[in-house]
């Protein structure tokens, strides 16, 4: 019904479509200009040229290897939370709480109505889409995930901060879809901590994207999925991008149980281990998926975003999910 | 009803200005060689003497040392017991912080001291009484995974960790800690162990000689649990309001044969309470469930929020008091 869904808006995909998650590692020259930037030994204008620069290497990149739905990198992202707070009214920086270990970050406080007053993404997805001919999905983190790895002080409760922000991050997604935006991926990776506040993010996505011509993916990882499944289903989006390898292919047990009904970017490399997957590895992930799941339902991508490995496992770890999607295609008929 | 005031249990261990960076930066250069370890703990004290100090200034009557060397709530016991290796990352319920999962290859066993020099430590430095906080040890083997699984994995671990806190306890209680607080928020996750989880709190109790032993159970709702709770062997019942309307209700309801360590003032969010909706809280319980004495907390550990928020709520604590005791009741 989706791949239905995808010519209808003139994309046409081949059998186990490659794609990522979103993120991948920033090149040093990157890095280094984002901590020059930081302690102001360049200007916003050189930041945003080396921004562009990574952006353009990993878009080569991910055709050189034959990734068929491509990502912008997300190069100008620091946090993907804080990242869209910094661009919403309402939010101010809140001071440093950890995350693990000696790390730190500034977590966000929403203090005042939120509101949207111009787009956040758009300007680099239209650099990358003008860059490149495949098609390019566009990204963004979704409002549960923000409004849970948030302060929420100016709203009663999680559930009207929720909502308000699914409010105006649809601006997001109607600005992208008319630029031409086809693929829209919600990320919304805190969505299954909290089973009870379900309906509340299929309350948030139904707002985000109802009635939108668009084809929705939203990534979820990190969870106790058994606690959301089946329910996760009721949130209307085509394809849900999903952290697979990590937990040993579990999920499959439960779609196993309780059919899985929507397409699936199925995660067949673990994006937190600095150890590249061969290809037996991942063709044996991908026949075991295909034991459970419609072949035509099946996009093949890594786990999570692949900002946190070196730039040469990245490209490793894409290299081995696109052999193999195409391993699986040779032996598959799509008919 | 007397209330007196105290922390939960942690406390950032870092904060926006230089002064507060002191900690992360020693351990960044240890991390990269430029510090040794001693410099390392210089730091861990330094920062644990300003959280004390900080606690006294908005006057706690029972403090805690921050937990300010712990890497997280279950790597930094487990991770020094003999038959535990720590491993990757892990979130930590429903917050956005990661603990080091534990692998435990059999029976856990305590070969040292886990915390009795950093309570030494605090109590020397503190010019309030200082509040023991251990991991529990049901909370402890639930995010802990055995080596070669198995269906008796889970067993052992949880019998190893039960011995190895009860003998902590009894060092901690010899050492001259008047109170001393087990954190299990897992129960909450799985209330159907109740039974077994009562075994490991009856074999804790027997070592606390003549300390007072409080349980804090926290992320979630306790209500469905609140009478099983009353009749454990201990002295101190923490409990986190935040997540249920009906506790409240619940507590006056049943009454309460512990002294309730009331978690009403959110440790997750940056939003002050109102003093005034708080009291109203606390009149209700303490008209209802006939309390004589009982603390005021914050729900939880204090590391969630930034170092400046964390600070205004032990300070709303006292705000919080001095209108309960200032209202006609």
């Amino acid at each position: 019904m989706s791949r239905a869904k995808l010519r209808g808006l003139g994309i046409d995909l081949p059998l186990f479509p490659v794609t990522s998650v979103g993120s991948f590692p920033k090149p040093d020259f990157l890095l280094k200009a984002r901590a020059d930037y930081a302690n102001n030994r360049i200007r916003r204008g050189a930041l945003e040229k080396a921004e562009r620069q990574a952006t353009e290497f990993w878009i080569r990149k991910q055709e050189e290897l034959g990734v068929d739905v491509l990502v912008d990198g997300e190069m100008y992202r620091g946090d993907m939370v804080a990242y869209f707070a910094e661009s919403l009214e309402g939010f101010e920086e809140g001071g440093l709480v950890r995350s693990y270990g000696n790390r730190y970050y500034h977590k966000p406080i929403i203090t005042g109505e939120i509101h949207w007053d111009e787009p956040i993404t758009l300007e680099w997805w239209k650099y990358a889409r003008g860059i490149t001919s495949k098609p390019l999905k566009g990204m963004l983190t979704g409002p549960y995930t923000i409004m849970d790895w948030s302060f929420v002080e100016y709203y009663p409760d999680r559930r009207t901060a929720c909502l308000a922000l699914a409010k105006e991050l649809r601006n997001e997604v109607e600005a992208l879809i008319a630029e031409g935006a086809k693929i829209i991926q919600i990320d919304e990776p805190a969505i299954s901590v909290r089973p009870e506040e379900l309906p509340v993010a299929i309350e948030a996505t139904h707002i985000m994207t109802d009635g939108l011509p668009a084809y929705f993916i939203s990534h979820i990882c990190y969870g106790a999925f058994e606690n959301i499944y089946p329910g996760m289903l009721d949130l209307p989006v085509d394809n849900f991008d999903l952290e697979m390898s990590n937990s040993g292919l579990d999920m499959l047990e439960l779609f196993k149980r309780r059919s899985y009904t929507k397409d699936i970017s199925f995660g067949v490399v673990d994006s937190h281990s600095h150890l590249i997957e061969d290809d037996p590895t991942v063709e044996q992930r991908l026949r075991q998926a295909l034991e459970v799941l419609p072949k035509e339902a099946v996009w093949v991508d890594p786990d999570c975003g692949l900002k946190t490995r070196t730039v040469d496992e990245a490209i490793a770890k894409m290299q081995a999910v696109v052999n193999g999607a195409k391993a699986l295609r040779a032996v598959t008929s799509d008919k | 009803m007397e209330l007196a005031l105290c922390n939960h249990s942690s406390y950032p261990r870092i904060g926006d200005d230089p002064e507060h960076q002191l900690l992360r930066r020693t351990l960044a250069q240890h991390d990269k060689g430029e510090k040794t370890e001693e410099a390392v703990r210089a730091a861990q004290d330094r920062m644990t003497e300003l959280a004390l100090a900080e606690q006294t200034e908005a006057g706690l009557d029972l403090v805690t040392d921050g937990q300010i060397r712990w890497a997280d709530p279950i790597s930094h016991l487990a991770g020094k017991l003999s038959g535990v290796r720590v491993n990757g990352l892990v979130r930590f319920f429903d917050t956005n912080f990661y603990f080091r999962q534990p692998v435990a290859q059999g029976r856990p066993e305590r070969r040292e001291p886990l915390l009795l020099e950093e309570f030494k430590f605090a109590q020397e430095k503190s010019a309030r009484p200082v509040k023991a906080v251990l991991t529990g040890p049901y909370t402890l083997a639930r995010f802990s995974v055995g080596e070669n699984g198995g269906s008796g994995s889970f067993e052992k671990m949880l019998e190893g960790y039960t011995a190895a806190l009860a003998a902590e306890i009894a060092a901690l209680a010899a050492a001259g800690a008047t109170v001393i607080q087990i954190e299990e928020p897992a129960l909450l996750k799985y209330p159907e162990d109740f039974p077994r989880f009562e075994q490991c709190l009856s074999a804790l109790a027997m070592s606390k000689d003549s300390s007072q032993l409080a349980l804090a159970i926290y992320f979630g709702d306790p209500a469905a649990l609140y009478d099983q709770l009353q009749t454990l062997p201990v002295d101190i019942l923490g409990l986190d309001f935040t997540y249920s309307p009906g506790l409240v209700d619940r507590v006056i309801s049943s009454g309460t044969a512990r002294i309730l360590m009331l978690g009403l003032v959110d440790g997750r969010n940056t939003r002050l309470e109102d003093p005034a909706a708080t009291t109203r809280q606390l009149e209700k319980l303490a008209r209802g469930a006939g309390l004589n004495r009982a603390y005021l907390s914050p729900s939880c550990g204090l590391e969630y929020l930034p170092r400046d928020r964390a600070r205004q709520k032990l300070k709303q604590l006292a705000v919080i008091r001095n209108t309960f005791l200032g209202s006609p009741s």
